[in-house]
């Protein structure tokens, strides 16, 4: 070949497009080939040279290779929008899948794939079954990806003919590179299925760690991945399963390791020798920390990961602090998230050397990594208490370099030291006052004005500093409004002189008619009327003693950290987001026409960008105290505030979280995996979605929800009702669910209570909901109580009782029903099923080819279900018969049974 | 799985676009380009790796100034994605010689194809050069090697990643020669990034040697090779003994971790630390390893600020290099920050010095000592006077440094980790293929506190 194939960009002067369509048609092959790469030139730069389809087709029969390949590759881009003519290329597609030279049978198949034209993809499988028992490895690994691509086309057509029980045959393949895509077809296949396809039995299980062994790397990466889906049975075998895995651990290649670290982590969870885990641990640690030695990109995502596994196993890192000391020349993105490490890591033993760097860092270049520093100096002190001094000295020798936006940074911190350790280190307060007239940002003047009222007793001209802020009231942001609010309020029940009388009377006047902020004037009503019906009660109410606080910023929610951590070596880990918050759903609905992919058409989710990474600067939000009432030091039972400004997303989600009227050890969100159903579509919900569905967690009843706001508008003030339902369902607290941002979405459980407003009548399954919010209309919709929520834990019986109560009821209270749409394939694994949702497993006898099984199950208020089921391993119907004191549940309780046996 | 690959220049230009799975729009190259250009709308801040926009994740790395740049719309593992990336401009680079825009606008054709048996439908099949080969019928077109900047360790600062893919080789491992046959040879080097912080008194805080073994092999007919490293190279520290000093008096030497490139084989390493392997094409790291046991940094550095007069001070820097004379560091260039109200600054060179430069970068405040060559044993000092446009706080060694140290240092290395002998199977009598070692020294965070 001669020239460069830059020549190709070159334009000439007249009509491109008929010189190359009379090039195409050349009788000498090179020129052909030469007017290929032209079109393929045109066409990488976006020019249209869609006209010359027929042409560049014509050139597709020949026996060379390179040719064949540059025609393939225009093939793919212009056939969907020449669906017709692509059928001319049907014939050679077909004649190439059976070609003696392997290279061109994958090929085809490869491009035919490629290739989302429906009239193709019926001429697609018969050459796709060929080729996934050919003889050439080269040609299976393609025919197994080839699956997936048919699957994401047209799902009904691969589960019709069959394909993916040869996907599954490849499992067992003796080539690890077919076996390693036949994986990576089957969990992608499984990803966008509700239909267990690819599920991994304890013999898949053995065949998949031998063949990784053998694997590419990127082979290893997909068969860890689909492993980590695996629950091994018991410790025993979790054991055996991490050490096939542990050598992994010693790869070149960063995303076999982490994919290995995940997995190790998931099955150490079953293990339970103290002896074997700390071993574990051990061996982890030095590739952990290998990671940081690769490129920034990749230690950024390795941070992101190791700052979810230190919070769930801080001594495998423990005596590492120093690797995660910032370099000279690391990314800002890399310094931050190690910085975020060093405060976890932290410790009575390394906090000396700990704050020798923050000292460092406070004084470097970037802003936001200094504020981040100076931060991390005051979570320590929050930390650590025998350290909370010298970090105090550190603070205040940062403070008197004077450059303001550390100062400011370091009274933030300061205020939450002080609340942490009350009566404490008041004596650095002169130190602070000197740099009072240089605070310009609303966060620390807030802090500095409530440092002033809560120490407004030892402060000599507290009321001088407080009266320099009042100026400019008017003008002030709502949190320094607040805060000045109340430091006055103090002031004066601290020194009820004239001074302060006058002060009072200015700033509740501006409070309560100036302003329109309602906190602001909501709080001004309540100081007023208990300062002028009982100064002593306000004083209790306002100089109450207020609850300790820890560092409890950047932590994650239990189940949240959980479910990260499940999905560790994945986006999620680095995002410290659960996947659904961030896939886009996009497979489920039917393709927009694949060509034109409008920038409005996923409007399922978007999210606001500079949140795309929590953790990065964004001061906002890496707040550290993050509960309102500590961050906005109110008098304990006042009510607390809450912020005026609207929260960014990420924070709105954590407090919803935090907030929710969920005991802290209950998990605080749904189930990952299964995904809620959409009850309120965005379309009869003016662009608000509503997804819900009972739960049962832990023996209580909760109502999750998930709601996306796919509107133009803020949504806010969330409230839900429930009507009156046969078991009295309703809400045990309010909703909390955070003001929602265009594209936004958010996550709740909402405990819910038995026996509230029972309707009469029959027994229904029918559960009305309303939904409110402040610029929407009230939304109802209907739910389907399933009865199986309500089957509680103490549910099991014993053989004695059973009969007994058997026995003891009519046998008009037994009801029977087949339930046609069940199968049972394995009699163990649907009795542990069912025990999962507290039906417990009694006894079972044989009768010629049926199994009988026994359960039982108990709902509220102490009504059991007496269980009987028949059944032919394998064989759909299952006969289900009840015997209980309600029969006229019956039929609820059938329902559940089919879903419970589904 | 990854949905579209693309490289960008760093104008944003779009110089490679494969789309793979056709589920994120087209325009997604300009909206990442636009985002990671202004990073939370400033110009200055630095986009991290990996973000999300509109429900389409961006995943990229910055290789020799070129953006590769992978989208998604699924929960990928990032670390998959960022590693393939690397090894995508590694492959490339592999066929053409060197990575650039003009390259690879060269040989498009040969990109694509490249691409289409790299990723199939968003997975990584492979990026194995040597498996590569026979599946890619192109050939690369070379660029003018005149026209590349020389590439001296110098060069590889410019190419900004950590493994340094071309340490010093530009040919492509499939092109032949101009003259017909290959030469038959082999380039191992030992490249070790050194990260040491100095306390203000001149203590060793921390001190790491990031290091690779790369290979880059032109053999013909895949001979097996054994590389034979230190008799009594031991691996990972036990517990206490990290702060045990009695080793790095010449004793062993010790890494934390190290992990190896899959076509080595460990069968005598637990013996005799020799390492087997048949090379592939192309290069590629045979180990890579860490460690933190305590080594003689190279430099010492003593920086000192001192006022001098009402809104003036004087700042001395003086580098000493504590190696053998035999050995010259070469491109080095010293950095320290000032007090921000500095306005002027002059410098006094010692008497006599030649090959070094001097600046004071108002912009960031900022001075720079650069030297061309400092041979070992010798020291060298820079006394530079500051004037402020104010007074100063009082706490000079607060607001200036920390000293930061950029240098390459040849036929060197720190840790003591040595390739004692390259061993070539050999063919027949007559077959003498080349053989380089070579051992390399660079400066990844080298900083003195004030």
């Amino acid at each position: 070949m001669s020239g460069h194939d830059s020549k190709y960009f070159s334009t000439t002067k007249k009509g491109e497009i008929p010189e190359l369509k009379d090039e195409l048609n050349s009788q000498y092959k090179d020129k052909r080939k030469d007017a290929v790469k032209k079109v393929i030139a045109a066409m990488t730069v976006g020019k249209d040279v869609s006209s010359l389809f027929t042409d560049v087709v014509n050139c597709m029969q020949t026996e060379n290779l390179e040719l064949k390949k540059l025609v393939y590759l225009y093939l793919i881009n212009y056939a969907k929008s020449q669906p017709d003519l692509a059928i001319l290329a049907v014939n050679t597609f077909v004649k190439d899948s059976q070609d003696p030279n392997p290279l061109i049978r994958a090929l085809a198949v490869r491009t035919m794939g490629c290739i989302r034209v429906d009239k193709i993809t019926e001429y697609l499988c018969d050459p796709l079954q060929r080729c996934l028992k050919d003889d050439d490895p080269y040609v299976r690994k393609t025919a197994a990806i080839c699956v997936a691509k048919l699957y994401d086309i047209n799902a009904e057509l691969v589960e019709d003919r069959g394909f993916l029980e040869s996907l599954k045959d490849l499992i067992s393949d003796n080539n690890p590179m077919v076996v390693a895509n036949a994986v990576a077809a089957l969990a992608e296949i499984q990803e966008c299925s509700t239909a267990p396809i690819f599920e991994i039995t304890s013999h898949t299980l053995s065949k998949l760690l031998t063949a990784l062994n053998e694997c590419t790397e990127w082979g290893q990466v997909f068969i860890l991945d689909a492993l980590s889906r695996y629950k091994a049975s018991d410790a025993r075998e979790a054991e055996n399963i991490v050490e096939r895995v542990t050598p992994r651990l010693q790869h070149a290649n960063c995303a076999v390791v982490l994919s290995a670290v995940k997995m190790i982590l998931q099955q150490m969870e079953l293990i339970t020798s103290t002896d074997v885990v700390r071993n574990l641990c051990k061996k982890m640690a030095p590739p952990l920390v290998t990671l940081l030695s690769a490129e920034p990109e990749i230690q950024y995502v390795a941070l992101r990961n190791i700052n979810l596994i230190v919070q769930k196993r801080p001594t495998i890192l423990a005596h590492e602090i120093k690797v995660f000391f910032c370099k000279y020349n690391d990314p800002i993105y890399v310094k931050m998230e190690k910085l975020e490490i060093m405060i976890k890591l932290a410790s009575d033993r390394n906090i000396d050397q700990v704050l020798l760097e923050f000292k460092e860092y406070a004084t470097e270049v970037d802003v936001d990594f200094v504020r981040k520093a100076v931060r991390a100096i005051g979570r320590c002190a929050i930390k650590l208490e025998r350290a909370a001094e010298r970090c105090i000295s550190v603070l205040l020798e940062l403070i008197k370099i004077k450059v303001n936006y550390v100062v400011q940074e370091a009274i933030i911190v300061i205020k939450d030291i002080f609340r942490r350790y009350p009566n404490t280190y008041e004596s650095i307060i002169a130190t602070l006052c000197e740099s009072l007239d240089t605070l310009d940002e609303p966060e620390a003047k807030a802090s500095m004005i409530w440092i002033i009222g809560e120490y407004a007793e030892r402060i000599d001209n507290a009321d001088e500093l407080l009266e320099s802020f009042l100026e400019s009231f008017p003008e002030e942001p709502a949190l320094v409004q607040l805060q000045l609010l109340t430091a006055t309020v103090k002031l004066f029940l601290k020194k009820p002189t004239e001074g302060p009388q006058q002060m009072i009377q200015a700033v509740l006047n501006n409070a309560t008619v100036e302003t329109d902020n309602p906190d602001l004037r909501d709080r001004a009503y309540i100081y007023w009327r208990l300062l002028s019906t009982d100064p002593e009660a306000a004083k209790d109410v306002v100089l109450a003693e207020k609850p300790v606080i820890s560092d409890d910023s950047n932590q994650l929610d239990p189940s949240l950290l959980d479910e990260l951590l499940a999905n560790i070596a994945t986006l999620s880990s680095v995002y410290h987001k659960p996947p659904d918050a961030f896939v886009s759903r996009a497979k489920a609905a039917p393709r927009p026409d694949d060509d034109e992919y409008p920038d409005g058409a996923e409007t399922g989710y978007s999210e606001s960008p500079s949140h795309a990474v929590d953790g990065a600067p964004a001061p906002s939000s890496t707040s550290t105290v993050p509960h309102t009432s500590t961050r906005y030091p109110v008098p304990a039972p006042a009510p607390a505030p809450s912020p005026a400004a609207p929260m960014p997303d990420l924070l709105g989600d954590l407090v919803g979280l935090d907030n929710a009227i969920v005991p802290v050890d209950q998990p605080a969100t749904p189930p990952s995996g299964a995904p809620l159903p959409v009850l309120l579509p965005s379309s009869t919900g003016q662009g608000l979605q509503i997804s819900a569905q009972l739960m049962r967690r832990e023996g209580q009843i909760f109502y999750g929800l998930l709601f996306e706001n796919n509107s133009q508008a803020v949504l806010d003030g969330f409230m839900i009702q429930f009507n009156k339902n046969t078991f009295g369902l309703a809400a045990a607290g309010p909703l909390q669910v955070p003001p929602l941002q265009p594209g936004a979405s958010a996550r709740t459980l909402l405990p819910m209570v038995l026996f509230q407003n029972v309707s009469p009548g029959p027994p229904t399954s029918v559960l009305q909901v309303a939904v409110k919010n402040n610029q929407q209309p009230v939304w109802y919709f209907s739910d389907k109580i399933s009865l199986h929520v309500f089957f509680v834990e103490d549910g099991r019986m014993e053989r004695a009782n059973f009969l007994e109560t058997w026995k003891s009821l009519p046998d008009s209270n037994e009801v029977s029903k087949d339930l046609t749409n069940c199968v049972v394939n394995s009699i163990d694994a649907t009795v542990e099923h069912l025990a999962a949702s507290n039906v417990f497993f009694l006894a079972k006898r044989r009768n010629a080819n049926k199994e009988i099984l026994y359960l039982s199950a108990k709902i509220p208020r102490g009504i059991p279900f007496l269980i009987e089921l028949t059944v032919v391993i394998g064989v759909p119907g299952v006969k289900c018969a009840v015997k209980t004191p309600s029969p006229e549940l019956a039929p609820l309780f059938f329902e559940a049974m089919e879903t419970l046996l589904k | 799985m990854i949905s579209q690959f693309f490289v960008l220049s760093q104008r944003g230009d779009n110089i490679v676009f494969r789309d793979y799975r056709g589920e994120v729009q087209k325009g997604s190259a300009e909206i990442f380009f636009r985002k990671v250009k202004f990073w939370k709308g400033d110009e200055a801040e630095e986009a991290p790796p990996v973000f999300n926009v509109d429900g389409v994740n961006y995943i990229h790395v910055k290789v020799a100034g070129l953006l590769f740049v992978a989208t998604t719309r699924v929960n990928v593992s990032p670390s998959l994605v960022l590693e393939l990336l690397q090894r995508i401009a590694r492959v490339i680079k592999d066929y053409l010689g060197v990575l650039n825009e003009d390259s690879l606008r060269k040989n498009f054709v040969l990109v694509y194809e490249l691409l289409d048996e790299v990723i199939d439908f968003g997975y990584p099949q492979t990026t194995s050069t040597e498996v590569l080969k026979s599946y890619v019928f192109n050939e690369p077109i070379m660029v003018d090697a005149a026209r590349i900047p020389p590439l001296g360790p110098a060069a590889m600062f410019m190419q900004g990643t950590k493994r340094m893919p071309g340490t010093a080789v530009t040919k492509s491992v499939v092109a032949n020669e101009p003259g017909g046959r290959k030469r038959d040879e082999i380039f191992v080097d030992v490249i070790e990034k050194i990260s040491v912080t100095f306390s203000s008194s001149g203590y060793i805080l921390t001190s790491e040697v990031d290091g690779t073994i790369q290979m880059k092999s032109y053999l013909s007919g895949n001979p097996e090779i054994r590389v034979a490293l230190n008799e009594d190279l031991s691996i990972g520290r036990s517990g206490a003994s990290v702060y045990d000093y009695r080793s790095s008096a010449g004793g062993a030497v010790i890494l934390d971790d190290c992990n190896f490139h899959e076509s080595v084989h460990l069968d005598s390493f637990d013996m005799d630390r020799t390492l087997t392997l048949i090379p592939p094409d192309g290069e590629f790291a045979v180990m890579n390893y860490r460690m933190t046991q305590e080594f003689k940094p190279p430099f010492r550095v003593n920086a000192l600020i001192e006022e001098a007069g009402p809104s003036k001070a004087e700042v001395i820097l003086k580098v000493r290099a504590d190696f053998s004379p035999s050995v010259t560091a070469n491109t080095i260039a010293v950095q320290m920050p000032v007090p921000t109200y500095t306005t002027r600054v002059s410098f006094e060179l010692e008497p006599g010095a030649v090959g070094q430069m001097t600046d004071f970068k108002e912009g960031m405040k900022r001075l720079e000592w650069c030297l061309k060559k400092i041979v070992g044993g010798s020291e060298h000092t820079l006394r530079a006077k500051l004037t402020f446009s104010q007074e100063s706080h009082g706490n000079l060694t607060r607001e200036a440094g920390p000293v930061n140290m950029n240098f390459t240092i040849p036929m060197y290395n720190a840790s003591r980790l040595q390739v004692r002998y390259l061993q070539i199977a050999k063919k027949s009598k007559t077959y003498q293929p080349y053989r380089w070692v070579r051992y390399v020294t660079q400066a990844n965070s080298y900083v003195a506190r004030l």
